[in-house]
């Protein structure tokens, strides 16, 4: 056990002082920074303020009111321009011009067919800001609804009153208690989920393979297996990994927490104001759910470091290991495709199966547990079948290692890889 | 130690691999305290031998007894510096932090292994590369390290592998120097090697092997006795037909090689060097020199060895040598 402990501290100690380690973990939580940040930002300047012209052309008072609801929201300042239909293309190519001249960032022509069949026309700068389309589309339909209800002669008190918009709330429930998370936030998470553990069991288990690949092409096994045990290197090269795996994720999820917790006032310092009730909010991540991902995580990622610590071992380079880990790979990728369905149906057939089945159980367990409720029996059969073939495979992987590590030359075929394991 | 029992204890050991057999029953014993030459033309099954020594890779058949008992090379680790063929460190690692953790994978405490790692980089002039990485050190320092991590945590029993292959003469010496110190200091050495004349400086003891089986075996002096009395080295006057009729003489002489200056002559079954002696000083030719050598090394080698398919082999081993 000594002897392992020295392999870990060997392995964690050098992982973590390399460079490639420094520079990912400073650099994923600034990428994830700016994604969180990006679409706000993008949100504040489409929104920002917006000057438009109402280029009348009705008979009656539809323009001028339609003016003063747009002037009225707080972020559009409008101006009313009275013109006939014959003068329409004269008024345009002028307006046209104070918008070239960025004095104006467009202009809605209205008329009469406005009124009767909802045609209307807006030409400006900004067309590609979904949300200030929105906010306009919205008030020239109420501004419509309220013209046109006012001529067959209903009250626009009444008309305002039947305006009041309905808005939907979800709630999650589980373990028969109302969660404060939404229908969007606990998406977000699972999806979360399933792309951090997927990304890690494979980023953590192809760095197990390349430090067998370099144990084997820098010779240097011969030395290290004349003092230590096979499986002591094998188990203290996967633990150490596994440990490089666990501490950056602390860092990225400490730095996470801290960035979300506190964005207003980091959005502050960038000169954002943004309103704290805004967004979705964060899902309530329980001890327990944490416990289950940090659990598949790490059943998972020893799963598939022991088969790309076998793959290393009968490979002779890194080119010819990256071509053998494909079956590996493989494994890995096609529960993953399937997994999406798994985010829309938690507990369809498909998805239940491969949160049993102990290649793809690592991710589709944690991600079902993420978007819905599972039930006890069905998380502790995930586990027990996944315990099993772990220790199956790292037997396998361990006795291929164990042979591997030290031949060279033509990468063995599936009967030799059977006599590999046969031998004692 | 044991007593008087050896540190390296082979019996018949054999080992297969697809297609041909690497050793065959080879069995041989390393005396505690012995500088012990593992010689061979090259894919004789030296390396093969040392592996099963080291249990890296188990034999078809035989054991392997170190110092009397029965642990194997892994478990007797921290009292064994092995130095196997195929060089190799962690290119990316500190200097000193590798001989630290090689040390401590012999389980080596951590304080003790990096004060011996110090030391021995002063030893050999490596204090300035310290905390550089491996892989920027050049063939011969990185030679000198990978030396260092079969020595530094005081070893009884240290199994070199081809220990001087690729070495410059300067390094050769150095490394040597130590291999000398610590074997007077008790240390028992097993080393392989192709090159007869480096066995022949260094070794007490010897066994050669070829094709996979041992040839000869025991302490260098007594192998030479054995092979001894049969060469002649004689110095005499040129040109005298009595003295070349003499050398003719196949119930004397089995084959005699004239260099000119001198003629190197093998006596046949049976001849004697005294009547050999007697019979050319009553030709009346002045002798010059007359001495009974003892063989080389290397002649004994090319005489068991050699005479067959191996001859080749052998022929490139002396071209190397």
């Amino acid at each position: 056990m000594r002897k392992v402990w020295v392999v870990i501290r060997r392995e964690f100690t050098e992982k973590v002082r390399n460079k490639w380690f420094i520079i990912s973990t400073v650099l994923v939580p600034l990428l994830m920074a700016a994604a969180i940040m990006l679409p706000i930002l993008l949100a504040e300047r489409g929104g920002g303020h917006r000057v438009v012209a109402v280029v009348d052309m009705t008979t009656s008072d539809f323009g001028l009111d339609l003016t003063e609801r747009l002037d009225a929201s707080d972020r559009v300042t409008a101006y009313w321009v009275q013109a006939e239909v014959v003068d329409m293309e004269a008024a345009a190519d002028s307006l046209t011009q104070l918008v070239g001249l960025k004095r104006l960032d467009g202009y809605l022509l209205v008329g009469d067919e406005t009124v009767v069949d909802g045609q209307a026309e807006y030409r400006g700068s900004n067309i590609s800001s979904l949300s200030d389309m929105q906010s306009m589309q919205r008030l020239l339909r109420q501004a419509v609804l309220v013209e046109r209800l006012g001529l067959v002669g209903v009250d626009p008190e009444l008309v305002q009153q039947a305006q009041i918009p309905v808005t939907m709330a979800t709630v999650g429930i589980r373990g028969g208690k109302l969660t404060d998370e939404t229908g969007e936030s606990r998406f977000f998470f699972a999806y979360t989920v399933w792309f951090v553990l997927y990304i890690a069991i494979l980023i953590y288990g192809v760095q197990v393979m390349g430090s067998v690949v370099e144990e084997k092409t820098s010779r240097i096994i011969e030395v290290l297996v004349s003092s230590l045990r096979p499986f002591q290197l094998l188990a203290g090269k996967i633990l150490g990994v596994g440990a490089v795996g666990l501490f950056q994720f602390l860092i990225w999820g400490v730095s996470a927490w801290a960035l979300i917790r506190h964005r207003d006032v980091v959005l502050g310092v960038v000169g954002i104001d943004v309103p704290t009730s805004s967004g979705f909010r964060l899902p309530d991540v329980s001890a327990a759910t944490l416990a289950i991902i940090v659990t598949f995580f790490l059943l998972g990622y020893f799963l598939y470091a022991a088969m790309f610590a076998a793959v290393a071992a009968m490979s002779s380079s890194e080119a010819e290991a990256r071509q053998a880990q494909t079956p590996v790979v493989m494994l890995l990728v096609l529960p993953s495709i399937l997994l999406i369905g798994i985010l829309q149906q938690p507990d369809s057939g498909l998805a239940v199966t491969l949160s049993l089945v102990p290649f793809s159980s690592p991710i589709a367990m944690p991600v079902r547990w993420a978007a819905a409720q599972v039930p006890f029996q069905e998380v502790a059969t995930s586990i027990g079948l996944l315990i099993v073939a772990l220790w199956l495979v790292t037997w396998i992987a361990a006795r291929i290692y164990r042979v591997g590590i030290l031949m060279y030359g033509k990468r063995p075929n599936l009967k030799e890889l059977a006599r590999w394991v046969r031998t004692t | 130690m044991d007593g008087n029992g050896s540190v390296i204890e082979i019996q018949g050991i054999t080992k297969r691999f697809a297609g041909h057999t690497a050793v065959r029953g080879l069995s041989l014993s390393v005396p505690p305290g012995s500088v012990y030459g593992l010689l061979g033309p090259n894919g004789a099954g030296k390396t093969t031998t040392i592996r099963m020594i080291m249990n890296i890779i188990i034999p078809d058949e035989g054991r392997v007894a170190l110092f009397g008992g029965s642990g194997t090379g892994r478990d007797l680790s921290p009292r064994i510096g092995y130095l196997p063929e195929e060089r190799g460190l962690y290119k990316k690692m500190k200097v000193f932090d590798l001989l630290v953790f090689l040390a401590e994978a012999k389980g080596v405490d951590r304080r003790a292994a990096k004060q011996e790692a110090h030391r021995w980089l002063e030893r050999l002039e490596l204090s300035a590369w310290e905390q550089k990485k491996v892989d920027d050190l050049s063939k011969g320092m990185q030679q000198k390290v990978q030396f260092i991590s079969t020595v530094l945590h005081g070893p009884e029993l240290l199994i070199l592998d081809e220990p001087f292959a690729g070495l410059d003469p300067m390094n050769t010496r150095s490394m040597k120097n130590v291999v000398v110190e610590l074997g007077r200091a008790g240390t028992t050495v097993l080393f392989s090697t192709h090159i007869m004349e480096q066995a022949e400086r260094l070794c007490d003891s010897v066994c050669i092997i070829a094709r996979g089986q041992k040839v000869v075996d025991g302490p260098l002096a007594e192998i030479k006795r054995s092979h001894g009395g049969r060469h002649v080295i004689v110095a005499v006057e040129q040109g005298n037909a009595q003295v070349d009729g003499l050398l003719q003489d196949r119930t004397l002489v089995a084959k005699a090689d004239n260099y000119g200056q001198y003629a190197e002559v093998e006596l046949a079954e049976g001849g004697d060097a005294q009547q050999l002696l007697h019979r050319l000083v009553s030709t009346g030719a002045r002798v010059g020199r007359f001495e009974i050598a003892e063989p080389t090394l290397h002649k004994i080698f090319i005489d068991m060895v050699g005479e067959d398919r191996d001859a080749a082999e052998a022929e490139e081993v002396r071209a190397d040598a």
